[in-house]
């Protein structure tokens, strides 16, 4: 029973940060039907300006200091999407396919620059020394981390459902998603959206890198390689464009993936591969998207 | 309907020199260093002729034909090495297993389209990295792939000594994969290809059924791919994990975009030079030139895919047609000045 909880704990946390990752994918494709193969380069600026501030800055390596980093890393992963959207991406308005592949350009570009400055090596990001820590719920020992991921995808699902739901660019945003040249043709400055929903997808990833590096001990320029997969798997199941879709797939994913790798080593990618074809013949369009008329 | 165009009888020249180059006395090409480099970029050319008929003819991004390229690799290594089947009904049946995967694959994914397609392929073909690397099943030895044992294929394939048989067997390979996909793209099945990627909803509309097409190209090109996957395992002697990465897809798409789509011999060039300057620039990135640039500058530098990167980017935003296309662009500049 107690192995029971951890792995399912371990499995939400796990989910918690591939929802980091998903969330801005999912908006960028909603919103503007860009495949972002850029978007684990977010994450890996994330995690190195959060690696930089925790080591060169701070010293010291309490909880204020890994909020700092946290929130460093997703400003200027937010800041670095931003500059990709209106410097690359905005010149090629409309042409899908050379977006996603200049994206992919972007994402080998960044990945050579940390690998030449830093290395491949994996660095040490130092952590409050309460995240070794275990909760003790019934007889399962549950390192105290994995709550804190939980708890940041929680905040960020809030926060996003707020901004969507309650301000004018959320709902240009909302509006955007379902029928962008309604929105245009109605003179609103949809290209502010677009910026703003890279911000924070960019945002979104930057924390997750900083989270990332925590969950596995380091950081390196090669860690955001599984997540943005992942990333891809989440949005397609959760259906492109919905926050909280790609919120439920990425629990769903998570746990799954946790429960069966447990069960035998490398089968957890293999069945969420399975569960990712299961989801494509019998709903195409993910589990809470929309069928786009 | 093959077409004999002015370009082809030098081609016609060309080819078999190469072919001869290894015999003919003391040139680049008959030591067994370069021949080597030359098999490699060769089946490389070759793949991203596969990859171009795919993406290029006919409109379909695809993140997963790497998978097909390893599965042909890695079926042939295990048939042969555990003595399921003499080496060259292991070739036939590394193919025709692969083209069952891929038409399982092909339907399903196929169900999506455009870039949810590209997402779509790219899980398939990590789910099937993630069996080779983590030594699913206890057969592929994980991280550090299987060596091909030399003593169950023919000697004629071992050694420094026959390099220039793998030189021969991968041009070969280039030649048939070259004329394979020119007979498919000029053929009225091709025509159809080329329409699905310009107008989907026309083909639709005439009656032809979109999914049947996409779905051959698709399988035509995976079994292709499959097959330079095992000529692949020849001439570097082993399967690994790396061929299996999407790296190599991705590599696959700088080589089309960079040669230029659409074009055949486009992507093989591209593939070829992408495949022979990998190799060069990290030569050059360890080299004494950087060590007095300061490492902010030469760091990155001794990243091939920095350099490859940016070209990518500059092609796409400012080149489309890659290589072929500025070709094609000069000639109708130099026709129109006469």
């Amino acid at each position: 029973m107690d192995t029971f909880l951890l792995i399912g704990i371990t499995g939400i946390g796990l989910g918690a940060l591939y929802f980091l990752v998903a969330a801005g994918l999912s908006l960028i494709y909603g919103l503007m039907g860009v495949l972002n193969f850029a978007h684990g380069s977010f994450l890996t600026v994330g995690a190195f300006v959060g690696l930089w501030f925790s080591s060169q800055v701070m010293h010291v390596s309490n909880t204020w200091t890994f909020i700092g980093a946290m929130v460093l890393g997703g400003l200027a992963a937010g800041l670095f999407a931003l500059l990709v959207e209106r410097i690359v991406i905005s010149r090629l308005y409309e042409r899908h396919i050379d977006q996603a592949l200049v994206t992919v350009g972007i994402a080998l570009v960044v990945g050579a620059v940390l690998a030449g400055w830093f290395g491949s090596d994996l660095r040490l990001l130092p952590t409050p020394s309460w995240f070794i820590n275990t909760v003790s719920i019934g007889s399962a020992h549950i390192p105290v981390d994995r709550f804190l991921y939980i708890g940041v995808a929680l905040i960020l699902l809030l926060a996003n459902t707020i901004l969507l739901r309650f301000s004018r660019i959320g709902l240009v945003i909302r509006a955007g998603v379902e029928n962008r040249q309604m929105v245009a043709a109605l003179g609103i400055n949809v290209r502010l959206a677009f910026s703003t929903v890279f911000f924070i997808g960019g945002f979104a990833a930057g924390v997750g890198g900083v989270l990332v590096s925590a969950y596995s001990n380091g950081v390196s320029p090669l860690i955001a390689g599984s997540y943005l997969i992942y990333g891809f798997i989440v949005v397609v199941i959760g259906g492109m464009g919905s926050v909280p879709g790609s919120f439920l797939a990425a629990m769903i994913i998570g746990i799954i993936k946790q429960y069966a790798n447990y069960y035998s080593p490398g089968l957890g990618d293999f069945v969420v591969v399975f569960l990712l074809a299961g989801v494509l013949l019998l709903r195409p369009q993910g589990l809470l998207g929309k069928v786009k008329a | 309907m093959l077409r004999w165009k002015y370009s082809r009888p030098l081609l016609a020249i060309f080819i078999p020199m190469l072919f001869a180059a290894p015999l003919l006395g003391n040139n680049p090409l008959s030591h067994p260093g370069l021949q080597q480099t030359m098999a490699v970029a060769f089946l490389y050319g070759a793949l991203a002729l596969t990859y171009d008929l795919l993406f290029g003819f006919t409109g379909l991004l695809s993140f997963g034909h790497a998978l097909f390229f390893a599965s042909g690799m890695y079926l042939a290594v295990l048939f042969i090495n555990h003595d399921v089947l003499v080496w060259w009904l292991a070739v036939i049946a590394a193919v025709a297993i692969t083209t069952i995967l891929a038409i399982l694959i092909g339907s399903a994914s196929l169900r999506t389209g455009g870039i949810t397609f590209a997402m779509v392929t790219l899980a398939f073909a990590e789910a099937g990295h993630v069996v080779i690397s983590r030594n699913f099943g206890g057969l592929t030895n994980g991280e550090n792939g299987i060596a091909l044992n030399a003593d169950k294929v023919p000697s004629i394939f071992i050694g420094v000594f026959n390099t220039k048989n793998l030189f021969w067997i991968s041009l070969g390979t280039l030649v048939i994969v070259y004329f394979i996909t020119w007979w498919v793209t000029e053929s009225s099945a091709g025509r159809v290809f080329a329409a699905l990627r310009d107008n989907e909803t026309r083909i639709a509309v005439l009656g032809l059924k979109p999914a049947r097409f996409k779905l051959l190209s698709f399988v035509i090109a995976a079994s292709m791919a499959s097959f330079i996957g095992v000529v692949m395992l020849m001439v570097s002697g082993s399967a690994a994990p790396r061929f299996a990465s999407s790296d190599v897809t991705i590599a696959l798409l700088l080589m089309v975009i960079l040669g230029g789509a659409i074009t055949r011999w486009g992507a093989v060039i591209g593939g070829i030079i992408y495949s022979v300057a990998s190799t060069r620039l990290q030569d050059i990135s360890q080299s004494s030139a950087l060590h007095s640039v300061p490492k902010i500058i030469s760091g990155p530098l001794s990243e091939p895919t920095f350099i490859l990167g940016l070209l990518f980017i500059f092609v796409v935003m400012f080149a489309p047609g890659g290589l072929s296309g500025a070709y094609y662009r000069l000639r109708i500049k130099v026709i129109s000045k006469k």
